[in-house]
């Protein structure tokens, strides 16, 4: 009896400590970072002696399978650098999205967060979750020197909540197997027309020469950009367009927009274009172009040396087969699609930031990341560990170990307002991508409403949008006629596409 | 074990005894060692089921996490009405309930008839071997069955596909054309769950004493009459509690498998109640509104539940309650 009874105590005591000991779990870890920060605070003060180091923490995404922790050398120069001590979290970019609405909704904000110009950003800078930070940028030296179409794209009524991370506006283009051109004894094309009958002669005339019908002319993923940057070659307006009487439309009632559809299910229905382009990873949709199998992808301009560098490393001979342009011809004229000139920006929380007296401290850790040795750190790592400098050539190390240490720590910078840090000399092809991001700023397309906030569409935006997205994929494989298109722009309206375009024609009246 | 059921049956003779005599602190004092036991699942039920609950509040305020709980604006019952007048609520009401039948219909039969196949085996190897198979599936994240399920069905190169093409010289979209969504979908559930359920069934086939077969052998029984009379009815009421049980979870339908075979071409068949909570609760940050409508769906699984309750003890069947 008394052993049954000691038994039945020890399960018991077993059980509860297993629930207690999950329950404590959170705290414990949570508090063991604290000490850890509070370590490296104490190492650093002792260090320098001066000022003490500011903790900083920041959430920002990441692309590289394993990114660097806080103990990674990189950070701790950065720290030291900035005089801050860093507590990074990084994201996976993929579901960054989700994870930034959820960090909002835990309400435990870091002090540097990254995010777009999403509704629920939106909606938290209406909360008063973030600084304004219009009146104090003219402070700094870098931050200072924004740009400023960029600047009216990431404002929220007027003011200025965030650090943009600044890309090239003309990033848009198409990267093309030249040596496929030579082979069939094509010209780059320069119209949409000859476009089509490249992509024909690519799928149909054996351009690679190995006597088998293997090749596409094009290949396109789930992710919509590419249809979106071709129609914008249609001269399909980038977004909204301007009617002639000033009042702004939707791209998709443009007249050009349907001409473009039925090119594109032209290229569909003729097999010029990957038959499971609707349901591809993106994350694979490159493999196929390195692979041979495709000669032409409309992404970005860099992917041109990105894709050649792939090519190059499993078959040394394919070196200079490759070639990128930004844009053809469309019957209107040469156009083609910007980005929004910036990726995401830097908010900062007045949750974690409590008092200007920081706020001073996090902007200027920003202005000092995009100064010269900023950049260089959080670009290239450190000198003799992650690159070596001889005679001014800059060469990185292969060691992979040694690039996910660093890699990701690009996230941080925001090249505002140029990019400083070390490069390999460019190499043909990327000098050509260059040349091509310059032109391409002549004729990009720009969004009439990139600036507003409209209430509505930080509602129900991502309704709206898939009305329309899904229908032009439906549209593309046949799954519906010109009929149903009409009835998904009808939709549209009623799903709050009316009340959004009235919107947006008031905010934009009221700028005129 | 033996021990401790030996015990319990001690006592619970002692209870017929004696039961009127004794006041219920008496009683609890008596079973203390098994009211300990209770803690810590009472615990779990209590931390992690009971105290988050009260977040569905949320659905009648116009909650911001900044201004936290207490101060964000109480909307009553705004958010259900913008929901039940929205365009999508149809749609989504639709989907969810042919999923949900075609999960009824096609799936739930599904482990009995596997459990009732199995029974009929002789051969307790092969009996084994089969149920072990069958049920690993189970074990797998749905993201690999979203992937293996790609690779046979994509029209380039799919092993499925490549098999329809050779008989009738046409290929079949499974993956992108929505008439082909549902039967898609349901194939999956019953791929990987099928296996898994028949565990509860075979534990309930297991206590069928042998003696009523015997007996019905002596009747001149067949195989099927056996199956008829004796299996079947001796299932009957684990049956009835899990048709009960899965009625609460109507409406629910396993977000990530429907997140992960849906795109731009079935979207207008797939989008269920569970995927819209989230594009709209976690990708849009409407918080309020998405849990208005997981209170929905949860106040129709409780109807549900209570209603079938109610009519298997009408049928005269053993009910949950």
């Amino acid at each position: 009896m008394k052993m049954k009874k000691s038994l039945l105590l020890l399960l018991f005591s077993l059980l509860l400590s297993s629930i207690l000991v999950a329950c404590s779990d959170d705290s414990d870890t949570s508090s063991s970072t604290d000490e850890g920060g509070d370590d490296a605070s104490s190492e650093t003060n002792s260090g320098d002696g001066s000022e003490d180091a500011y903790d900083i923490s920041i959430m920002t995404t990441s692309h590289s399978p394993e990114p660097p922790g806080n103990d990674s050398p990189v950070v701790e120069a950065i720290g030291e650098f900035t005089n801050t001590n860093l507590d990074i979290t990084f994201v996976p970019n993929s579901n960054y999205d989700e994870r930034f609405n959820i960090t909002l909704a835990s309400g435990d904000l870091p002090s540097l967060i990254l995010t777009g110009k999403t509704s629920s950003f939106i909606n938290a800078v209406h909360d008063g979750a973030f600084w304004d930070l219009t009146d104090y940028l003219d402070d700094y030296e870098n931050l200072s020197q924004m740009n400023d179409i960029v600047l009216n794209n990431i404002s929220i009524d007027g003011k200025i909540y965030g650090i943009y991370r600044s890309r090239p506006l003309g990033r848009m283009g198409v990267t093309i197997r030249q040596d496929w051109l030579d082979n069939l004894g094509l010209e780059t094309p320069t119209t949409i027309d000859e476009f089509y009958d490249v992509m024909y002669a690519f799928t149909h005339d054996d351009p690679d020469g190995n006597g088998q019908d293997d090749t596409l002319g094009t290949i396109v993923s789930e992710y919509e950009g590419p249809w979106d940057i071709m129609q914008t070659w249609f001269g399909v307006p980038n977004k909204w367009g301007v009617a002639d009487d000033g009042t702004l439309y939707p791209h998709f009632q443009d007249p050009n927009y349907r001409e473009a559809l039925d090119f594109f299910k032209k290229m569909y229905d003729e097999g010029l274009v990957n038959e499971d382009f609707a349901v591809m990873d993106p994350a694979k949709w490159h493999d196929a172009f390195v692979n041979g199998e495709a000669g032409i992808i409309v992404d970005v301009v860099d992917a041109a040396s990105r894709n050649q560098d792939q090519m190059i490393d499993a078959d040394p001979s394919l070196e200079g087969t490759v070639d990128v342009f930004g844009a053809v011809e469309g019957p209107n004229g040469l156009y083609n699609l910007p980005t929004s000139g910036y990726s995401m920006m830097y908010a900062i929380s007045k949750q974690a930031v409590e008092t200007e007296e920081e706020l001073h401290k996090v902007l200027q850790f920003m202005d000092d990341m995009s100064s010269e040795e900023g950049q260089t750190l959080a670009f290239n790592g450190i000198e003799g560990r992650h690159y070596e400098m001889e005679d001014g050539v800059y060469t990185p190390t292969t060691d992979q170990s040694l690039i996910y240490e660093h890699e990701d720590t690009n996230q941080l910078l925001t090249f505002v307002p140029e990019d400083r840090y070390l490069e390999k000399p460019l190499q043909e092809l990327e000098e050509k991508e260059e040349e091509v991001l310059e032109t391409n700023e002549e004729i990009v397309v720009g969004n009439p409403a990139e600036p507003f906030v409209s209430e509505i569409y930080s509602r129900q935006g991502e309704q709206l949008d898939n009305i329309i997205l899904d229908a032009k994929i439906q549209y593309i494989v046949g799954q519906i006629d010109e009929a149903g298109l009409d009835e998904a722009e009808e939709l549209w309206m009623n799903s709050g596409g009316k009340e959004y375009i009235e919107e947006i024609n008031e905010l934009y009246q009221a700028t005129q | 074990m033996t021990q401790l059921s030996m015990k319990s049956k001690k006592a619970k003779n002692d209870v017929v005894v004696s039961t009127s005599q004794l006041t219920n602190m008496q009683r609890i004092l008596r079973d203390k060692w098994l009211y300990f036991l209770l803690i810590p699942g009472a615990l779990y039920f209590i931390l992690f089921k009971y105290l988050p609950m009260w977040g569905v509040l949320m659905a009648f305020q116009d909650y911001s996490p900044f201004r936290g709980f207490w101060s964000s604006d109480w909307v009553g019952f705004d958010h259900f009405i913008n929901f039940f007048q929205n365009p999508d609520f149809i749609r989504l009401l639709r989907n969810t309930l042919i999923l949900a039948f075609y999960d009824l219909i096609f799936f739930f039969p599904a482990p009995i008839i596997v459990a009732l196949l199995l029974n009929e085996v002789r051969m307790q190897f092969f009996k084994r071997t089969i149920q072990t198979l069958v049920y690993v599936p189970h074990f797998m994240s749905w993201v690999i069955i979203a992937s293996i399920t790609y690779v046979f069905l994509t029209t380039s190169g799919g092993a499925v596909n490549a098999v329809v093409e050779f008989f009738t010289g046409e290929k079949i979209n499974f993956l992108s054309s929505p008439d082909w969504f549902r039967p898609m979908i349901i194939a999956q559930v019953i791929w990987k769950e099928t296996g898994w359920g028949t565990v509860i069934f075979l534990a309930a086939l297991a206590s069928v004493s042998a003696e009523q077969y015997e007996a019905a052998i002596m009747d001149g029984a067949g195989r099927f009459r056996r199956m008829w009379h004796v299996t079947l009815p001796a299932l009957r009421s684990t049956i009835v509690i899990l048709l009960i049980l899965r009625l609460g979870n109507f409406l629910d339908q396993g977000f990530q498998q429907i997140y992960l075979m849906t795109n731009s071409l079935n979207r207008d068949v797939a989008d269920v109640f569970d995927t819209y909570v989230y594009f709209v609760g976690i990708t849009q940050g409407m918080f309020s509104y998405s849990t208005a409508v997981g209170l929905f769906k949860a106040v129709v699984g409780i109807i549900l539940i209570y209603g079938a309750d109610y009519f298997a003890k009408k049928m005269g069947q053993t009910g949950l309650f």
